[in-house]
């Protein structure tokens, strides 16, 4: 297989695959998941504005005061990472006319030079979190086969991404391909793997504010 | 003219000066001393007794003593040790006694008596003799002792 | 797998609800809620990470609620939970941790870590891995009522010494009467003073109030060790009294972990809402002072400054009512950094006062009071838990810290204007 052979696979049926198991996955995972259910609560609640499930979903990205300065590293980086990926993967002109292709939906693109120091700062901020991961005695403890191969199946999208739009390395041809096969292997992890959290982290920030907000602690 | 109620009994000793207050609360510690085997608890009682005693003698007593009346505490959750817990009550009413001066001390007399009462109260707990004791009296005779001696 | 491990995993899958499976799903490895943990900030050992304490219910529930969990285990790649293990998890779960749940509001995915180790208690206390101490609580306060072993004599004891000393009658199952108030074992032996300070405020607020004889005790340890069946008998006494003599509002002592039993998780564990109210003796003295009943006089000269119990500020809701009281007779009260919601666990709750294997950890663990103390320098530590009072007192005298410790109803009460 070539080159341009390869390329038309990987944007056709291999997008396809990757997307239904995707998407399937997604839809099963969330069934699984909050299928549980959850007892209902009698105690008589507190009425406290600002406590409930839904301002936590948006406090909650701000940290309590002291651990800013406990873990500086950990909140920095990942903030860092998160935007990057945010503005690499919605506001770069490529991405979005496909996802016009696919869905319909368009907005405006941020200008490719933007665009190019966001990827810089999000692979800087993935190579420090990675490093941090590997020295800091907490994060070495906890982490599992799991947490490399996710590092490494979401820095390999912006890593070749970037090497394609700045034809690096490897003929455009193939460097797009490699692009788009590793952020389709991404999407047939991301179910799957702690990754899930792209949508777990709210239902999970909604349960925790709620359950303290009933007794009147905004969290 | 003998006192016979707690309200004249506090009274009575908030009119002590301090010396006589500290004489006072050893004398009521003394009463139920048995119930805590403590060394350091008995010496700082002994020293109390001295005319001549110190403002950093009193202070290192008052150290020592507060570890034991820690050290007794019951544990939340632990079984009640009612005879250990006696003890804890009179290192308390031992506090009382050597609390040094300059902290604005108060009705250190009347302290200890209630911290003695509480002691011999779970005495009685811990015997199984029921809710009363005659503490209070036996406090009422110690002080008329002393005012007429 | 024994009998018990059998009925503790079958106990582990029934607790796992929707909320778990979020939370375990959310988690990234990040490790903030290490950083948030008071036995991992002051050992440094990343054993005491919050989300490793419950790895043990990860696992169960990966194997029997996830499919590729269940493939794993039906293929023999995952290894199911062992006694040991369970055994090798009590020091992570009962030593180091007191469920002051500071973890449960810094996880940025949004754990509830806290409300996991609760579950996690269940399964382990079956499994027969309970530390001894709280099990002795538990059954001593089914059986005799209270976790102690304090028996209506001895409650009746301090009601003699208390009517003594204050001139006034501590009602007993007074029907009708609009509180019903409920003690901790802990101020029944350790703090009589409570007692008084409650007569004497409700005699200057006007209050009709009674203890009951049946249910005299707030103490529930069951919830410490995650026996519900034993917390649910605990919290039955108490509704069954309260209905009883019609009490229009039960309340809470000043010790932790009761308010939560109670107010919280009370209702649940009984299956049906309460008929009366449930409050705590904080909440109660501010609604006085807010009404206009609470006369004080006087003011503490000292510099005073509050230890917030995580049971009632953080996990309780009651954050105000004891800021209004201190500044009702101080005007020298100072917060600590990190007050309120934010504050350090004093490392005793949950349990682990109880605990003689975690004596050491626990007094390490104190550091970060000691810290949080040195950096404001009060002359006095005001509190509203007996088992904290202890426990801070424990922490001082090992750090040989001159700083004393008291009770804020007290406090109210020695400033009440007298008649």
């Amino acid at each position: 297989m070539d080159a341009a052979e390869l390329l038309n696979w990987v944007r056709g049926p291999g997008l396809q695959i990757a997307i239904a198991v995707f998407l399937l996955g997604t839809i099963w995972r969330l069934i699984e998941i909050y299928s549980l259910g959850r007892k209902p609560d009698l105690a008589e609640r507190r009425h406290v504005p600002g406590a409930s499930g839904w301002h936590t979903l948006v406090r909650r990205s701000i940290p309590i005061p002291g651990m800013f300065q406990r873990s500086t590293i950990t909140y920095v980086a990942g903030y860092a990472f998160h935007l990057g990926l945010a503005v690499v993967v919605l506001l770069f002109a490529p991405h979005i006319k496909l996802i016009q292709d696919l869905i319909g939906l368009t907005w405006p693109a941020l200008p490719s030079q933007f665009v190019d120091l966001m990827a810089v700062v999000t692979l800087v901020a993935m190579l420090v979190v990675l490093i941090d991961r590997i020295r800091q005695p907490v994060k070495r403890f906890l982490s599992t086969f799991e947490d490399w191969l996710t590092w490494a199946v979401t820095f390999l999208p912006v890593l070749t991404g970037y090497m394609a739009a700045r034809h690096l390395l490897l003929p455009y041809t193939l460097m797009l391909s490699l692009h788009i096969l590793s952020v389709e292997l991404l999407l047939v992890l991301l179910p799957f793997t702690k990754l899930f959290h792209v949508f777990t982290v709210w239902p999970s920030r909604w349960f925790n504010g709620d359950i303290q907000g009933k007794k009147g602690v905004a969290v | 003219m003998p006192i016979n109620n707690d309200a004249d009994f506090k009274a009575a000793l908030a009119e002590l000066d301090i010396h006589q207050q500290r004489r006072a609360a050893a004398a009521f510690v003394e009463s139920v001393l048995h119930l805590c085997q403590d060394m350091r608890v008995s010496s700082a009682i002994a020293m109390v007794k001295h005319p001549g005693v110190g403002e950093s003698e009193l202070a290192s007593a008052y150290q020592a003593v507060n570890s034991v009346r820690v050290e007794r505490f019951t544990q939340c959750g632990k079984e009640a040790d009612w005879r250990s817990q006696a003890g804890h009550f009179v290192a308390k009413a031992a506090l009382s006694c050597v609390r040094p001066a300059d902290e604005s001390p108060g009705n250190i007399a009347w302290e200890a008596a209630m911290s003695a009462r509480m002691a011999r109260t779970c005495e009685s707990v811990a015997e199984g003799t029921g809710t009363d004791n005659h503490e209070a009296e036996t406090q009422y005779r110690i002080l008329y002792d002393l005012l007429n001696s | 797998m024994s009998a018990s491990l059998s009925r503790a995993v079958d106990i582990l899958k029934e607790v796992i609800d929707a909320p778990i499976a979020s939370y375990f799903n959310s988690c990234v490895h990040c490790g903030l809620c290490a950083e948030a943990c008071l036995f991992y900030t002051e050992s440094g050992d990343p054993k005491y990470t919050p989300i490793h304490k419950v790895e043990p219910l990860r696992r169960v529930y990966e194997q029997e609620y996830t499919l590729l969990g269940r493939i794993g285990k039906w293929l023999g790649l995952s290894k199911p939970i062992s006694d040991e293990e369970l055994g090798n998890w009590r020091e992570l779960v009962y030593d180091s941790c007191t469920m002051c749940g500071r973890c449960t509001i810094v996880c940025p995915v949004g754990n509830d870590i806290v409300y996991m180790v609760r579950k996690l208690r269940e399964g382990m206390a079956i499994a027969g891995h309970a530390p001894d101490g709280v099990v002795g609580a538990t059954k001593r306060t089914v059986e005799i009522g209270s976790p102690m072993g304090v028996k209506l004599p001895a409650v009746k004891a301090q009601i003699g010494h208390i009517e003594a000393e204050t001139g006034l009658t501590v009602p007993l199952d007074q029907e009708g009467a609009e509180y019903m108030v409920l003690l901790s074992s802990m101020e029944i032996i350790n703090f009589p003073e409570y007692l008084s300070a409650i007569a004497k405020i409700m005699k200057q607020a006007g209050k009709t109030w009674t203890l009951c004889s049946t249910a005299f005790e707030a103490t529930n340890s069951g919830i410490q060790i995650g026996v519900s069946d034993l917390a649910k008998v605990i919290v039955s006494r108490i509704v069954e009294g309260a209905e009883r003599l019609k009490v229009k509002t039960v309340i809470s002592p000043e010790c932790g972990h009761a308010f939560t039993a109670i107010r919280w998780e009370g209702p649940n564990l009984i299956g049906r809402p309460f008929g009366f109210k449930v409050k705590h003796i904080l909440e109660v003295l501010d609604e006085f002072r807010a009404a206009g009943l609470l006369k004080t006089e006087g003011f503490e000269e000292e510099r005073l400054t509050f230890h917030d119990p995580c049971q009632i500020a953080r996990r309780g809701g009651v954050i105000e009512p004891q800021r209004n009281l201190m500044r009702m007779v101080s005007k020298n009260f100072v917060e600590m950094s990190d007050p309120g919601k934010y504050n350090w666990c004093c490392g005793g709750g949950g349990g682990v006062s109880a605990n003689d294997d975690a004596e050491e950890i626990r007094l390490i663990a104190f550091k970060r009071k000691k810290a949080q103390l040195d950096e404001v320098k009060p002359d006095k530590l005001v509190t509203a838990c007996a088992n904290c009072r202890i426990v801070l007192e424990e922490g001082l005298e090992h750090y040989q810290m001159d700083l004393p410790v008291v009770g804020l109803t007290e406090m109210i009460a020695e400033h009440l204007v007298e008649k």
